[in-house]
């Protein structure tokens, strides 16, 4: 359960990002300047958070009304050398928040931090990572948590999906970027796996809300509609006027499955909408056309 | 009658309900209580509790009941129940202050020779612990249930007796006044007593968690637990009477704090209690299931949607409305305008200024987009839904005890949802 510190929205003095260049960071930003929210838009080129002089730069660029959004991270390599980088990257932040304050910080999670056998997650899930990536993350939750004075929020996104995805994880963009390339979409098994899938603009939307009523605690950023993997590729597929394969492949590993309990988001937003999957999916496959 | 006086300390839902029974079976009874409203209203024959048949049975005995809050009437008594509210916080913690401070009041009230009789819910080890001597003091399970605590307090199906020493001979005013009731009586060391409370309590919510976990899966399997539960029934080893219809979570308060003392107890020991902690979980799911129904179907669809409740108490036939799903529900409706209708509590028990105080069921449904009926008061099943049709701009019908019929609901054009079966295919 998430706690609002302002019970009506208010804008942000202004929000800076950290990672404005990912993914993720790029949606945040998209919807904040259409907030006419001001934004201080911080990328990997103007302040690298893995060197030493980080701390000092970003202290002095920050101000105590700041609302901060860490995103910041390097891929989702698996590797203890990059596990040590992410959590210097936020050993630097929380430095500078200590030092220079803030007056909200997001720290953008992931649910990686939950053990990938849990079949149904909700904030009340003990955390249980189970690969350096998800100890990343859940390491740099408890730092940032150390930070005493500050309101935090730790967002916890499942799977993302959009245009501008470059993970090309198993799902929705890697099934478009393959339907697309070689007219087919391969599956492990059947595809039997279901999973939560939240459009891009939906972690942003949500990403705003939060801003805007300054709100604390740990929230899943998840729609609550789980889908299997072949029905995604059939959602995918469907957007082609051209006939897309899908493949089944025998299956190496067990059958996991992933569902979100969303109640505590609709607590928090009761008015709160998602993007439905075959939606998400063909507005994705419409943006694609449109850049191409 | 009887020339036994029997005192009630507390003129609490369970006080003035065990009060009752003692007058229906031909007792003496001095009910005492601090607060002087309840007292003179007790003098009018309106008791501080709704209960089916509850007025009725102090109007009929009422000459042989006196209501005082002076505790020096409860001198006269030879064994005086202390039967307070025994307050619990948002863990479900009891706090113990209240109670040890009634009996200490107590004690210093009653004759050489009275029998002091815990009956409130408390952890073991309580009675135990207090400064009166084991052949005077003993501890009662009591087995109120909201809404047929007349009925059970006049018919229990057995005494559960706390005692010092469970071989000796009861006292004799003891003995005469547990008898009356005509039941096998139990007694059995302090400890024992107070765990079987607790042991009772989590066979109930053992049961309702059953039903709630698979009911929950035929929603999503094309199953309906309405076929199910009768079956179950039917066996032997389950029985008629258990708990097996699904529900909103647990209510109020007492079964809760069960659990709670269970886990802290257990924490203290180092015993396992991951399986009470599942049902805690699994309660709080499902508390949420009008929320997550109202927002997938009306809530994240239309702009400024008005919701209908039926219903704020915590079960029908009652007016308590601790840990209420009604209220927990209507406490994430805030944004959004809402008429509530309950025949017992008033709407203002509602902090929503968007909040409509409806007249009666139908004009609650009066132009809104969804019903929820929130609490199974019968009257409620009396709704005709052709009327209810009527009066909604919207066709969601909320029925979690399903306190209207499927079928009529949907002959009459409305979309009508329930516990334990799948909505799309409701058979």
């Amino acid at each position: 359960m998430i706690t609002h510190q302002n019970p009506s929205p208010r804008k942000p003095e202004r929000v800076v990002l950290l990672g404005a260049r990912g993914f993720i960071g790029v949606a945040i930003r998209r919807q904040l300047d259409a907030q006419r929210v001001p934004v201080l838009a911080l990328t990997s080129a103007d302040l690298n958070l893995a060197e030493t002089s980080a701390t000092d730069k970003l202290a002095a660029a920050l101000k105590t009304t700041d609302a901060v959004v860490m995103l910041a991270a390097l891929t989702r390599d698996k590797d203890i050398a990059t596990l040590m980088k992410n959590l210097t990257m936020m050993q630097s932040t929380c430095a500078a928040i200590e030092k220079a304050g803030c007056g909200h910080m997001v720290y953008y999670s992931s649910d990686a931090v939950y053990d990938s056998a849990v079949s149904r997650v909700s904030e009340d899930t003990p955390a249980s990572p189970q690969d350096p990536y998800g100890a990343m993350h859940h390491t740099r939750e408890i730092m940032a948590r150390s930070l005493a004075k500050v309101p935090l929020l730790v967002l916890r996104p499942t799977l993302v999906y959009g245009l501008d995805d470059t993970h090309n994880s198993y799902g929705p963009n890697r099934f478009r970027r393959a339907a697309q390339k070689d007219g087919k979409i391969t599956l492990f098994g059947d595809g039997e796996e279901t999973r939560d899938h939240i459009h891009v603009d939906d972690v942003a939307a949500l990403t705003l809300r939060c801003l805007l009523h300054r709100s604390t605690g740990t929230l899943n950023a998840a729609t609550g509609t789980s889908h299997s993997f072949h029905e995604v590729a059939e959602a995918v597929s469907k957007q082609f006027s051209k006939t897309v394969e899908i493949v089944k492949t025998p299956r190496a590993n067990p059958i996991t499955h992933r569902h979100y309990d969303v109640a505590n988001t609709i607590k928090a937003f009761p008015d709160i909408r998602f993007i439905p999957l075959e939606e998400g999916v063909a507005r994705v496959h419409r943006e694609m056309l449109e850049k191409t | 009658m009887s020339d036994v006086l029997v005192g009630f300390a507390g003129m609490t839902h369970l006080g003035v309900n065990s009060a009752a029974a003692a007058l229906a079976r031909g007792f003496r009874v001095v009910g005492y209580d601090p607060d002087r409203e309840v007292i003179e209203a007790l003098r009018r024959g309106d008791p501080p509790a709704v209960e089916p048949g509850l007025p009725d049975v102090l109007r009929r005995h009422a000459s042989r009941a006196n209501y005082t809050a002076d505790i020096a009437d409860l001198s006269r008594c030879d064994l005086v129940y202390i039967a307070s509210d025994v307050p619990t916080d948002g863990s479900g913690t009891s706090d113990l202050a209240g109670i040890r401070r009634l009996i200490e009041g107590v004690s210093g009230a009653l004759a050489r020779g009275a029998v002091v009789v815990v009956l409130c819910q408390v952890p073991p080890g309580f009675t135990r612990a207090l400064a009166l001597p084991g052949e005077r003091l003993f501890y009662q399970v009591e087995t109120l249930v909201f809404g047929e605590a007349v009925e059970r307090a006049m018919h229990p199906e057995r005494i559960i007796l706390g005692c010092a020493n469970p071989s000796a001979t009861l006292p004799a005013a003891l003995g005469e006044f547990l008898s009356a009731f005509a039941c096998p009586i139990l007694p059995m060391r302090y400890e024992s007593a107070e765990l079987a409370k607790i042991a009772i309590n989590c066979c109930l919510v053992s049961s309702i968690s059953v039903a709630n976990t698979l009911a929950e899966l035929c929603e999503r399997l094309g199953a309906a637990w309405s076929e199910i539960a009768p079956a179950l029934k039917l066996d032997r080893r389950i029985g008629q009477h258990a708990y097996l219809a699904p529900g909103l979570g647990i209510a109020g308060g007492n079964l809760e704090r069960d659990l709670a003392t269970v886990c802290k107890l257990a924490d203290a020991h180092g015993t396992d209690a991951g399986v009470v902690r599942a049902w805690i979980a699994n309660s709080r799911h499902r508390r949420d299931w009008a929320l997550q129904t109202l927002h997938g179907a009306v809530l994240s669809k239309l702009e400024d949607p008005v919701i209908a409740v039926l219903g704020l108490a915590y079960k029908q036939n009652t007016h308590s409305t601790k840990n209420s799903a009604s209220l927990a529900l209507l406490a994430h409706l805030a944004p959004f305008r809402v008429r509530i209708f309950d025949p017992v509590v008033p709407a203002t028990a509602i902090p929503n200024p968007r909040c409509h105080a409806a007249s009666s069921e139908l004009d609650a449904c009066e132009g809104a987009d969804a019903l929820a009926i929130m609490t199974p008061w019968p009257q409620f099943g009396t709704l005709d839904p052709v009327q209810v049709a009527r009066k909604l701009r919207g066709k969601l019908v909320l029925d979690p005890y399903a306190v209207l019929k499927a079928v009529a609901c949907r002959a009459a054009g409305l979309e009508y949802r329930t516990l334990g079966v799948e909505c799309s295919n409701p058979g």
